[in-house]
């Protein structure tokens, strides 16, 4: 039963309405029209396909976008299209993922942060702060003690001082982006427990991610916009996953992209084993056995800590192995460093490219040239300006990175066509493992397709490749099998065949038990 | 007459590069590029302002023999600034390269004095002190991890001391002839020998980091380290090469001061480094790594260098050449880069 959705629907009232609401940018037009209201005491699901218009609307109801049409209400405050001080002062809060804390401050520092209680108008009062971090913390039950220095915290719990940070400055409405899609399970009932704390006090809180499970658990109400419109909006306890996932994805794409084509998308793999790896451990992955087979899609699925990208970051030398065999091609290699993994073929695009990826001062030409000397081991003292210029037009032609030139500056680029450099750069060289961390992260819709046709591309040529990402539908997408991975422990490998929708992820990641050894 | 035909190449590559796109605008604004760090226009702005300052305020200053003059006084200026520069575009800093001067130009003295009077061993060993200087600098930050700016504020001390300690403080004689031709008195053609191994240097480490393997991890060391690992280079490694030229060439500069002077003072070229660093930096020469050209270095050393020789021309005291110099540099910088 959902806690809270007894209160009786009268005693609720409206916080936000918005209604005709069309944004275009450019000629493209990402809203057409949508309606949209939240209620105070209610957690409205706001659910859709990448690309679908969400953020979008996020970002209108946050001020930070315009609307090209429409009204916009929002109770308290007579501002029709609002700016994003408007809307924070109408008392609507987004939560995002990228943390507005100060980590060396307290919880209680934190809260208060830009509006400390003084004393004597100069000194710092902190036995006052402390108590009102104190009070708030018990008022939401927030597992929280105002002292904790937030560096200590983990995901989850600064999450928490983030929410609570809005409502500390009276907040009514707050808008939960993917709140989820970095915390274990755990954490997450965490967090839960905070919302329907928050929801008790009449605040309204829209709550988006693309986990079905948790907005069925979690929300009163759902919304599913499709192609920048409303395709349909009703009451939780009303509806049901196979319902959201037919709105989410729409009639036709149903019979033409859901059942069969994508299937067939998913590139086969032969038998041949390219990647083998045997009773691999380390500080943070356990007796790991994993096979990769030539021209084969694995996807790795796991939250967040899971350790997931240390895997990855194992194969590709970053961390120390401990103990295990790796067999590239049958043979034993030694990985060591990044420069063996380098040399062996094996390949690994980072999942924060700006950090790990590129050069976003320099040009295509010089990002692509990085890999050069290591992978081609040749012309060691002068480098070759002609062939790197050859390799980097070679790139942007292969991958079609949208450039007037291969001199542009990766700063100018869109967060697709700097993935696509990315992974350009280890193309041009032999890689018979691609190991790929989360590749579409902040990249748009149709450059998300045209990384997933490269992808399927080089299996097809026979790369073996393994993926993790967070984004389950993606890797429903393209992986040919799954393996599950929690506290670096990889269970056995299941064939695509036997997962039949982006659910039965979830259900297996959650719901699997795991066995101390796996055969 | 650098300040033009810059501009033609700059326009030039307007031009390839925008022959692919049609969509792309055209119109780029001459305050962006004059602002943009990457093509320092500001720095020949402020060359030619100098220069025409200079000449009208001195006739003697726009003469074919003071240019000489500014250029061998600058070349121990030039010849460390390549070093330097190519370490500070890696994302690290060399504030010893005085001190090292001084230590292997004493070391080089004393060799020929005491060991072998042969002016190639005698500029080896010089070399040689420099590049372990270097080599010293890179692996104390690389391994234990210590910023560059502690490490060689360390040892521009440590060295100095050195020096002192080695050489008792008194000057050291040099009078092998030969040594004196080679490093310093000797001509090639027109060229004297200061002016000829500034050219080599130049040649050398412009090779180095535009034509280079090497250059390229230099400058995707310093651009994004963490990116230059992920991509397969040796950062560590890439790091210690750069320091160790730095070295050499601190170390070559060393020699060319101890041949010219036909002695060496240990206390030679105290405070040399700000020039060397003032000229790397107003060259373009990015002080957080991952950007910068020799052809920036070469017109920041001679800024200085100009800069130098006309205060001195305009008869100003010392104590007020000092703190012009370093007004100008800082407005000098500040303007170049937004």
């Amino acid at each position: 039963m959902l806690e809270g959705f007894d209160s009786p629907h009268s005693s609720q009232r409206t916080l936000l309405e918005v209604s005709g609401i069309e944004k275009k940018f450019g000629s493209v037009q990402a809203l057409r029209g949508v309606d949209f209201d939240l209620l105070s005491g209610e957690v409205h699901g706001l659910l859709g396909a990448n690309g679908a218009g969400k953020s979008t609307l996020i970002k209108i109801l946050g001020g930070i976008e315009k609307p090209s049409s429409g009204t916009m209400n929002v109770i308290g405050s007579n501002h029709k299209f609002m700016s994003i001080a408007d809307s924070k002062a109408a008392g609507i809060a987004i939560v995002h993922q990228s943390l507005s804390l100060v980590p060396s401050l307290t919880v209680a520092q934190n809260l208060f942060l830009g509006d400390e209680t003084l004393k004597y108008s100069f000194l710092l009062d902190s036995a006052s702060i402390n108590q009102k971090a104190a009070n708030f913390l018990e008022l939401y039950k927030f597992p929280l003690h105002p002292k904790q220095i937030v560096a200590d915290l983990t995901f989850a719990y600064r999450q928490l001082v983030e929410i609570g940070k809005a409502l500390i400055k009276d907040a009514k409405i707050l808008i939960l982006d993917e709140p989820t899609s970095s915390l274990s399970n755990i954490e997450k009932e965490i967090l839960f427990s905070a919302i329907r704390d928050a929801k008790k006090k009449g605040i309204g809180i829209i709550y988006v991610s693309h986990r079905l499970s948790e907005i069925m658990e979690i929300t009163d109400r759902v919304t599913v916009l499709r192609d920048g419109k409303k395709a349909g909006s009703s009451k939780t306890k009303e509806t049901d996953l196979s319902n959201l996932i037919h709105l989410i994805v729409g009639e036709k794409k149903t019979v033409d992209n859901a059942s069969s084509p994508l299937k067939e998308n998913k590139v086969t793999s032969s038998n041949e084993k390219v990647l083998e790896v045997r009773n691999f451990t380390n500080d943070r992955v356990k007796n790991v056995n994993l096979t990769l087979r030539k021209g084969e899609i694995l996807g790795l699925v796991g939250g967040i800590g899971s350790g997931r990208t240390e895997l990855l970051e194992s194969l590709f030398g970053i961390r120390k192995i401990n103990n295990g065999e790796i067999l590239l091609d049958g043979e034993l290699i030694k990985i060591r460093n990044i420069q063996d993994s380098i040399h062996a073929g094996i390949k690994l695009v980072p999942e924060d490219r700006h950090k790990f990826g590129l050069i976003l001062e320099h040009d295509i030409e010089h990002n692509n040239a990085m890999t050069m000397a290591e992978t081609l081991r040749r012309n060691l003292l002068i480098f070759s300006h002609i062939r790197s210029r050859r390799y980097a037009e070679d790139a942007v032609n292969k991958l079609s990175i949208k450039t007037s030139s291969i001199f542009n500056f990766m700063s100018e680029l869109s967060g697709g066509n700097q993935q696509k450099v990315v992974l350009g750069k280890w193309l041009h060289a032999n890689t018979k493992v691609l190991l790929l961390d989360e590749p579409t992260a902040g990249v748009d819709v149709g450059a998300r397709a045209e990384i997933y046709e490269i992808i399927r591309q080089l299996a097809s040529q026979g790369t073996a490749i393994l993926i993790c990402s967070s984004d389950f539908d993606e890797m429903f997408q393209l992986c040919s099998s799954f393996a599950f991975i929690r506290d670096g422990d990889v269970s056995q490998v299941f064939e695509s065949s036997l997962i039949k929708t982006e659910n039965d992820l979830h259900a297996k990641l959650e719901n699997r038990e795991w066995e101390s050894s796996n055969v | 007459m650098i300040f033009m035909l810059n501009w033609k190449i700059e326009n030039g590559n307007r031009a390839m590069s925008s022959t692919s796109s049609p969509k792309k605008p055209e119109s780029i604004g001459i305050w962006s590029r004059i602002n943009s760090s990457e093509q320092p226009v500001f720095l020949y702005i402020s060359f030619a302002i100098l220069i025409i300052g200079f000449s009208a305020s001195s006739e003697y200053f726009l003469t074919a023999s003071n240019f000489i003059n500014i250029a061998s006084q600058t070349a121990l200026v030039t010849i460390m600034a390549c070093g330097v520069a190519l370490v500070i575009i890696t994302g690290e800093i060399d504030l010893s390269i005085g001190s090292n001067l001084a230590l292997s130009g004493v070391c080089a003295s004393l060799f020929l004095v005491h060991i072998a009077d042969n002016w190639l061993l005698g500029g080896v060993a010089g070399l040689v002190v420099g590049a372990t200087v270097g080599l010293l600098n890179g692996i104390l930050t690389v391994k234990l991890r210590i910023p560059s700016f502690l490490v060689t504020l360390g040892t521009l001390s440590i060295l100095r001391g050195l020096s002192l300690i080695i050489t008792d403080t008194s000057p050291v004689l040099v009078t092998n002839t030969t040594y004196w031709k080679v490093f310093a008195e000797g001509r090639l053609g027109q060229v004297s020998m200061p002016i000829f191994w500034t050219i080599f240097v130049i040649i050398v480490s412009w090779v180095l980091l535009h034509y280079g393997v090497l250059g390229r991890q230099i400058l995707a060391t310093g651009g994004n380290l963490a990116a230059a690992k992920y991509s397969g280079i040796n950062t560590n490694k890439v790091k210690v090469i750069a320091f160790v030229i730095s070295g050499v060439l601190a170390g070559l500069a060393g020699v060319i001061i101890s041949a010219r002077g036909h002695s060496i003072r240990p206390d030679v070229g105290q405070g040399i480094e700000l020039d060397v660093l003032a000229a790397v930096i107003l060259g373009g020469t990015s002080l957080f790594g991952g950007k910068g050209k020799i052809y920036g270095v070469i017109l920041g050393s001679l800024i200085i260098g100009v800069l130098n020789n006309g205060l001195v021309l305009l008869g100003m005291a010392p104590s007020l050449q000092l703190t012009i110099k370093g007004a100008l540099i800082i407005a000098a910088v500040a303007l170049g880069r937004r």
